[in-house]
């Protein structure tokens, strides 16, 4: 099902951030991103959504959250440390993401696609 | 006593004929059939003497034959025989040969043979045991075929109430009334009362239910009283020669008087010489007087010597004739005939022509108590009608408290003893099949001891025991069911046999059951198997082919066939386990079908995740059709639990852990409690956190 528009899309309009790649059709798509995250590398986007859990390792954190008006699907966002210190991430609260889609490396250094790593949030 | 005795003549005499062969039945044991109140069928014949055991009745018939059997069990296991009366255990034989066997085993039991009477043996019998010897064997009274097949007949014979039948019996009444007002008369009975007697008996000749008996009985009076009338002929021609005798007898002394010249005195003259000689011609006449007399006298002594002789045959003949009568159980005629003896032969002498050295004589003498005479007869026909009455009052007595049992049992003596007399032969018809259908019961138990049926022998046991609340069941159900349990164990015993491959004990353990208890049901399941192991090599291979293809279901539903692999140790367990997991796949299946019901959406992706734990536990769930169908079944169901967890999974696998991951959260929003949703997202979380990026 598409979040519609529930969902919210868009590129960062922050100043300061720098688009490392453009996302043509202009909105995130979940049931894209379940299919192939992969292809979404380097977009970013401006997400509002709900906090479902929160998975710690170390200061890392991999939070849940349901995009605002679908509460059946559920994004997997990576917050690491640092990442906006003022704001409080607390189970339940509704927050503007900005996130990055990433490559990154695991303990192996295998290369793991298609993570949302947040990249800057802000309290709805 | 005197009543005992003529239920053996009864017994055998009147039943006509002898049981020519009969068959014991060695297998059932006396006691129960005694418990039972029920008799070996056909006969109880036993070669040995009965103890006494001082049963009084007839419904103790078996009461002399055994020892009861201390407890069943036990009475399974040994059939008790009765014990002679030398206290030596007799056994039963397997066989009775009536006309043959048995006189050897008379011999070789050194038993002496019964008097005789008139040419033929006496049955003798034993009061305290109620059996009957005749002719070398023994035999139980109211339990030979004679007395039952007449028994049977009179059960089922309407009671004769014809008019012609209650003038018969009117009139029968009527000359016994006479005879026995003469036989009480002290005056004697002038041949005018004889006479009307015999035409009365003539007239009742005509009745067909009389047999011929009275004609028979008229004509044995008429018969002696011709010899009284030819002994009084014979009288008076001596009479007639005595005074013709006596007349000779004078002239002769007269004349010889006159030659001599006694008796008259001398009138002769002086010188005269006119004297005749006479003594010459006198002598001619006394000597042919003398001859005349000699001749008469010898005319006399024969007349007397045929008069007694003529006697002596006809009171034989008489004496035989009131005892057939009382063989033949027609007491009313014997009663007559005894009571008419008296006035028929005037000499007083009524004692029966038997030898007092004779066994004859001293079984009259000591059974019947009474001297061997006419009037013993008499006293044993009297006798035997009262009892007959009294047994017929008991009977009805007893039906109406629903005694059966004792009912039957008199009925029987009643109709061994006074088959032909007024209340046997009126009895009512209802009361005649009760009792028919209690004797029935009673038949069907012994023929089902006899066949060693003893399911049947039970259920009619009960019936009987629901007819008649005194009959005591206890020892015959008690026997039954020691005889099925044997008949079971030993079964068992031949499946054990099987079983351990060994076919002699096999052999031996199944004809053990089935001699015990032809009719047990098991055996008919048994022979059942037996037939499958008959063809079990080819069913053996197809269930090893369909064992090793997995292909337990097909098994699991012909598993009657597959019962017979049970013989081999080894499939067995196979055969065990395939039905242990083919039950428990469909009760898992059973359970799944309500719990996913409860939930449209969760319902299927909880079946599905619970069927996929159980295909990991064990492989064999998976290679179950039933098991395979349901999995697919809800797959379809929860497509997008599936999907999500399918993508990923595969997704992980080729380093998309994002994707990966987002489709596990799918996958635990539409079924919160997955298992493999939550590894999924435990384990892709621990890869991501831990990256570089």
């Amino acid at each position: 099902m598409l979040v519609g528009g529930a969902l919210y899309l868009a590129f960062s309009s922050h100043p300061a951030e720098q688009r490392t790649s453009r996302h043509e059709d202009g909105g995130f798509n979940i049931s894209e991103y379940r299919r192939d995250a992969s292809r979404l590398t380097g977009n970013r986007y401006r997400i509002a959504a709900r906090v479902e859990n929160i998975d710690t390792e170390g200061n890392d954190r991999m939070v849940a959250v349901s995009i605002v008006g679908n509460k059946q699907e559920r994004l997997p966002l990576l917050v690491r440390k640092g990442v906006s210190p003022r704001v409080n991430l607390t189970r339940g609260d509704t927050f503007y993401f900005d996130v990055e889609c990433c490559t990154g490396r695991d303990a192996q250094q295998k290369e793991i696609k298609g993570i949302l790593v947040v990249r800057n949030m802000e309290t709805k | 006593m005197q009543v005992r005795w003529l239920i053996a003549l009864a017994s055998v005499m009147g039943g006509g004929c002898l049981p020519s062969s009969a068959q014991m039945i060695s297998q059932v044991p006396a006691d129960v059939l005694k418990a039972a109140d029920i008799q070996k069928d056909p006969i109880n014949v036993r070669q040995n003497a009965p103890q006494a055991s001082g049963s009084t009745g007839m419904g103790d018939l078996q009461g002399n034959q055994t020892t009861i059997n201390a407890a069943l069990p036990a009475a399974v296991q040994a059939p008790q025989t009765p014990a002679s009366a030398g206290g030596t255990p007799a056994q039963l034989p397997s066989t009775f040969d009536a006309s043959g066997g048995k006189q050897a085993q008379t011999a070789a039991n050194d038993v002496p043979p019964n008097p005789q009477l008139f040419g033929m043996e006496i049955p003798l019998l034993d009061p305290a045991s109620d059996t009957m010897k005749y002719n070398g064997g023994y035999f139980d009274l109211g339990n030979n075929a004679a007395v039952r097949a007449r028994f049977e007949k009179y059960l089922y014979q309407l009671p004769d109430d014809s008019t012609e039948s209650k003038r018969y019996r009117k009139k029968m009444n009527e000359l016994l009334k006479l005879t026995q007002k003469s036989a009480r008369s002290k005056a004697e009975v002038g041949s005018q009362t004889l006479l009307q007697i015999g035409r009365g008996l003539y007239e009742l000749n005509d009745y067909e239910g009389d047999g011929g008996q009275s004609g028979t009985l008229a004509g044995g009076i008429a018969s002696a009283l011709s010899v009284q009338y030819a002994n009084n002929s014979r009288e008076r021609k001596n009479a007639k020669m005595q005074a013709e005798i006596d007349k000779l007898v004078e002239d002769t002394n007269r004349m010889t008087n006159h030659n001599t010249g006694r008796g008259r005195s001398p009138r002769r003259g002086i010188g005269k010489q006119s004297v005749v000689d006479t003594s010459t011609s006198n002598s001619y006449k006394i000597a042919y007087n003398s001859s005349e007399v000699t001749g008469k006298k010898a005319a006399q002594v024969k007349n007397d010597a045929d008069s007694m002789a003529a006697t002596e045959l006809a009171k034989v003949n008489y004496q035989s004739m009131v005892l057939s009568f009382l063989f033949e159980r027609r007491f009313d005629h014997a009663l007559i005939g005894a009571n008419c003896y008296r006035h028929i032969f005037r000499d007083g002498d009524s004692q029966l022509k038997l030898d007092e050295n004779s066994k004859s004589y001293q079984l009259f003498n000591g059974i019947a108590g009474t001297s061997p005479t006419v009037s013993a007869l008499a006293s044993l026909a009297a006798n035997a009608r009262h009892d007959v009455d009294q047994n017929i009052e008991a009977v009805t007595a007893l039906l109406a408290q629903n005694k059966l049992a004792d009912a039957t049992q008199h009925l029987i003596e009643a109709v061994a003893i006074g088959e032909f007399m007024q209340s046997v032969a009126t009895f009512p018809a209802a009361s005649r099949r009760r009792i028919a259908e209690y004797w029935t019961l009673r038949r069907r138990v012994l023929s089902a001891l006899n066949a060693r049926d003893y399911g049947v022998c039970e259920e009619t046991a009960k019936r009987m025991k629901e007819l008649d609340a005194d009959f005591d069941d206890s020892l015959v159900m008690g026997y039954c069911s020691g005889r099925k349990q044997q008949s079971d164990l030993a079964l068992r015993n031949a499946v054990k046999a099987l079983r351990a491959g060994d076919d002699e004990g096999f052999n031996r353990y199944i004809t053990e059951a089935g001699t015990i208890w032809p009719r047990n049901p098991k055996l008919a399941e048994g022979r059942e198997q037996l037939e499958k192991l008959d063809s079990q090599d080819g069913v053996l291979e197809e269930f090893r082919v369909l064992y090793a293809r997995g292909d337990f279901r097909t098994i699991a539903a012909e598993q009657n066939k597959f019962e017979v692999v049970a013989v081999n140790p080894e499939l067995k367990q196979q055969y065990k386990e395939v039905l242990t997991l083919i039950s428990t796949i469909d009760g898992m299946l059973q359970q799944l079908e309500r719990a996913a019901a409860q939930d449209a959406v969760m319902g299927p992706c909880m079946a599905y995740e619970m069927l996929l734990d159980q295909q990991a536990q064990d492989a064999r769930y998976g290679e179950d059709a039933r098991f395979r169908d349901a999995l697919n079944r809800y797959a379809l169901s929860a497509h997008d639990f599936v999907q999500a967890l399918e993508q990923g999974k595969e997704q992980a696998e080729r380093g998309e852990l994002g994707s990966a991951l987002a489709n596990y959260y799918r996958a635990q929003c539409l079924y919160p409690r997955s298992t493999r949703a939550a590894a999924g997202i435990r384990e892709l979380t621990q890869r991501i956190l831990k990256a570089e990026y």
